[in-house]
């Protein structure tokens, strides 16, 4: 039982990451229909960039959050003016066009980090790094609660965003009904550049505070982002409470797997890449489908 | 096509739920061989929803359809073609890179009669002159007008050899001289031994063309019967025009 | 034979190619074989992948997986005394029941969704294969001694190529080709004609897996070394994918095209320790450019150059009714 609560809260703690990391995906699906590869390699991107700002001005990794998540929000919407704003709309979902648009955006940022940084392993190392809190009979790192705090902080920033704004009504909009919103006067272009720019703003707080766990090369964000699709399509597309849903989800079975099976730690990825093959089969409406199929009380929308 | 004792297409209480929305309530009709057989009602009244379970687009939440005694529910769209029973479809959507014969060759090769060589090519050619189509067979399907469009859509549909075709709104968007081309077609087919159902809100299309038909509203069967006389039922007015309206037929 | 020429106008230039690369070995230089080998064994990979990947439309970014096993195969294999020869077809069949497996399960997936779990399956593969003791690990496996024969090799591999490409040619040009077309197009409007989609799917990612492993086999024999970092890795994957998209998807030519780019490419890339350290700026800049401007690539853009010139050479032609 102790165990349990253990491994509750360690997914606990792992589900804020996982949630602001697949938030950025999510957003630019919605409002794009685009399923954004570049999302990898931004959140390595941001990652080398913290840890550039550690390095040279010794700037605490949390703090530059707050420099790099605006910065990154800008290079969205770059992004957007540059490239994603040529892309055709198709009608009938995601484009294989702009996946591989951004697949090739993904790889020109791996050598970007390459070029300025090389190959090898970096991680940031701050007094804090290696503390830890104990709590409710476990012991939890100090950078894992400081994530979970920073994440949470930033989830409830963007439901502020997407609830009492106009910005995140129009986003909404756009995302349940492209052509009913342009017909309400939403300009879905202007919509659309934003939305890169929050997804990619998210992306790079990700990118941040994983730089504070996990050390990384150019390479890094490839499971992390067959991991924020998994989360995705677990939560539902189109579902913004789902995403959090699916983080916790996604968080607890790595988390299980890793305490209660014997299962070797380089084993784990390969249980998200599975997870979201068999959910992308399986359950293709993610758990809302799934509850929907269960209860058939459920009205339509 | 040999001449069938009873019924070639049974559809029995076929309902299909969509989450909370019940889009066919129980509906049962049955099909003679070498009839026209049209499917009408206003719009949402769940017409294309049935062509779908009937072809296994979409699987119905119950009920059954038995064609040439054969139960159909379960089985994939492509198995059913094989069996003979095809739909066209309402929103056209033809494969817009290829040729109109390579269009119409997908059905005459993978279809009921799976042809190959000279008697597939024969086929082609066969379709193609029985929609006026021949002198576009080379141009790419994109570039069609609507008219075309729509003569291709069936063209398909017809390459596949089928016992039973199902027009899923052949006549809209068409002006009155090619709704008189398109009766005159849909004639010609079922002279030629096909059975016919189509969906179809050309009220005088299908006064002329149906042997018998259907009505249905809100996923409910409501009338059935000989065109004169389910037109007149006073729940079929009422569906299409609301309550206290005359109508002479 | 004309009508074969009409709808081929590149073949004879094909044939000339086919010739000189069988004839190579004997007024060329061992480099410059090595070189011919390397392009012949991405010309399999990039026109195998083509049937699947270009024809039918379903992006698979996981073929990395097939190399491996052929590899893998052929190196176990003859570790276990087997002749090299013999393990090529049972890598071939391995692949084969592969690609079932993983077919069966993501060919219900439309587009970008089966793209992305095939990213997921590759990932897994080379995961395991990293982990498991009797494929070597990570530090991967060494050919027996004696087994080394380049010229063999090079006739095999060749071959091979050719091979592939009439194989991948006879299919596309009759009803299976119609099916992957239609099936590319539009999936749902393809069954509602009688095509039995995933079947006609699995069909095409079987040949073009059992394919891609004899090429893995030929090429665990070549090198003589294998390891999950050379024959699973992702950059493997990648490279098959952006051959054909860039010499263009669907087409005969294409694949060749662009596995004739990249070997050249690589070349260049290996000789520059500069361009080295670039590569992956370079593959991600030509796809961004070509799917930004024209997504059916060199072929494509070859294509309405054509147009372009031909509507030059006849300016004004009166449009006669019917003439489609």
């Amino acid at each position: 039982m102790q165990k349990l609560v253990v491994v509750a809260l360690n997914s606990l703690l792992a589900a804020g990451l996982y949630a602001t990391m697949s938030y950025g995906l999510a957003v630019i699906y919605g409002v794009m229909r685009i399923i954004n590869l570049a999302h990898a390699g931004l959140m390595m991107l941001a990652a080398y960039a913290t840890f550039a700002l550690n390095d040279r001005f010794a700037l605490d990794p949390f703090l530059s959050i707050g420099i790099v998540a605006p910065a990154f929000f800008l290079i969205g919407m770059g992004l957007y003016a540059t490239l994603i704003r040529w892309l055709p709309r198709s009608s009938a979902g995601p484009s294989m066009q702009s996946l591989l648009l951004l697949f090739g955006v993904w790889l020109v940022l791996q050598n970007l980090a390459y070029s300025i940084w090389g190959g090898d392993t970096q991680s940031i190392l701050t007094p804090y790094t290696m503390e830890s809190i104990p709590l409710l009979g476990g012991r939890f790192g100090v950078p894992q609660i400081l994530v979970f705090l920073a994440s949470i902080l930033s989830l409830v920033g963007l439901n502020l965003v997407l609830r009492r704004t106009f910005l995140g009504k129009a986003i909404r909009a756009v995302t349940q009904n492209r052509d009913a919103a342009m017909l309400s006067g939403v300009n879905a272009g202007q919509i659309a550049a934003v939305a890169f720019g929050i997804g990619t703003a998210f992306a790079a707080m990700a990118g941040s505070m994983l730089s504070t766990l996990y050390a990384f090369t150019p390479d890094f964000g490839r499971s992390f982002l067959l991991k924020a699709f998994c989360i995705i399509v677990l939560g539902g597309m189109e579902s913004f409470t789902g995403v959090a849903v699916g983080a916790l989800v996604l968080a607890f079975i790595e988390n299980f797997a890793s305490a209660y099976t014997s299962i070797p730690v380089s084993y784990q990825d390969a249980i998200s890449f599975t997870l979201l093959v068999v959910v992308l089969v399986a359950a293709p409406g993610g758990l809302p489908g799934l509850w929907r199929t269960f209860d058939r009380r459920v009205v339509a929308r | 096509m040999p001449v069938e004792s009873g019924p070639i297409l049974v559809v029995s209480s076929v309902s299909k739920r969509f989450g909370g929305l019940l889009a066919l309530d129980s509906v049962s009709f049955e099909v003679q061989p070498g009839e026209i057989f049209s499917v009408i009602g206003p719009n949402g009244a769940g017409k294309t929803t049935l062509f779908s379970c009937m072809v296994g687009a979409v699987t119905p939440s119950s009920g059954s359809v038995r064609f040439l005694g054969e139960e159909l529910a379960g089985l994939r769209n492509d198995q059913i073609v094989v069996r003979g029973l095809v739909r066209t479809h309402q929103i056209v959507k033809p494969f817009r890179d290829m040729t109109v014969a390579d269009n119409i060759r997908v059905g005459v090769l993978y279809g009921r009669l799976r042809l190959r060589g000279a008697k597939a090519r024969e086929r082609v050619d066969e379709v193609l002159s029985r929609t006026e189509l021949g002198h576009r067979a080379g141009v790419r399907a994109g570039v069609l007008s609507i008219g075309e469009l729509k003569r291709l859509e069936i063209a398909r549909a017809l390459a596949t050899g089928p016992a039973v075709l199902c027009l899923d709104e052949v006549m809209g968007g068409l002006n009155p001289a090619e709704i008189q081309q398109a009766m005159a077609l849909v004639r010609a087919l079922r002279d030629g031994g096909l059975t016919i159902l189509m969906i179809e809100h050309h009220v005088h299309a299908v006064a002329g063309l149906s042997d018998r038909l259907v009505v249905l509203n809100f996923g409910k069967k409501i009338a059935e019967g000989r065109p004169a006389e389910a037109l007149r039922d006073p729940a079929v007015v009422a569906a299409y025009l609301g309550d206290e309206t005359e109508v002479r037929v | 034979m004309t009508a074969l020429l009409r709808r081929h106008p590149l073949l004879p230039l094909g044939v000339l190619f086919g010739a000189f690369l069988l004839l190579a070995p004997t007024f060329t230089g061992r480099g410059t074989q090595n070189d011919l080998w390397n392009m012949a064994f991405f010309v399999v990979l990039a026109a195998a992948w083509n049937l699947l990947g270009g024809f039918a439309g379903q992006v698979s970014l996981g073929y990395s997986a097939f190399v491996g096993i052929g590899a893998y195969t052929t190196v176990l294999l003859s570790k276990a005394g087997w002749s090299p020869w013999l393990t090529l077809p049972v890598g071939a069949a391995l692949a084969v029941a592969f690609s079932v497996a993983v077919g069966l399960p993501t060919f219900r997936l439309r587009g970008p969704y089966f793209t992305i779990a095939t990213i997921g399956v590759g990932e897994a593969v080379r995961v395991i294969a990293s982990g498991l003791e009797f494929t070597g690990g990570s530090s991967g496996l060494r050919m027996p001694a004696g087994t080394f024969d380049f010229l063999a090799n090079y006739y095999a591999m060749v071959g091979l190529a050719l091979a592939t490409l009439v194989l991948v040619a006879w299919l596309t040009q009759h009803a299976f080709g119609l099916a992957l077309e239609a099936i590319r197009q539009d999936i749902d409007g393809a069954e509602a004609l009688g095509v039995h989609s995933t079947q006609v799917k699995l069909q095409a990612h079987a040949i073009s897996s059992a394919l891609v492993a004899l090429a893995g086999g030929l090429f665990a024999t070549n090198f003589q070394y294998i390891s999950p970092g050379s024959v699973f890795d992702f950059r493997l994957s990648l490279t098959i994918v952006l051959m054909p998209i860039i010499g263009g998807m669907g087409t005969l030519t294409g694949p060749v095209l662009g596995a004739m780019l990249f070997s050249i490419l690589q070349i260049k890339l290996l000789a520059s320790p500069a361009l080295r350290d670039s590569y992956l700026f370079i593959y991600g800049g030509l796809l961004i450019v070509v799917m930004l401007f024209e997504p059916r690539g060199i072929m494509g853009l070859l294509e309405r150059l054509w147009t372009r010139l031909a509507r030059r050479q006849v300016p004004a032609v009166a449009e006669s009714p019917g003439a489609g």
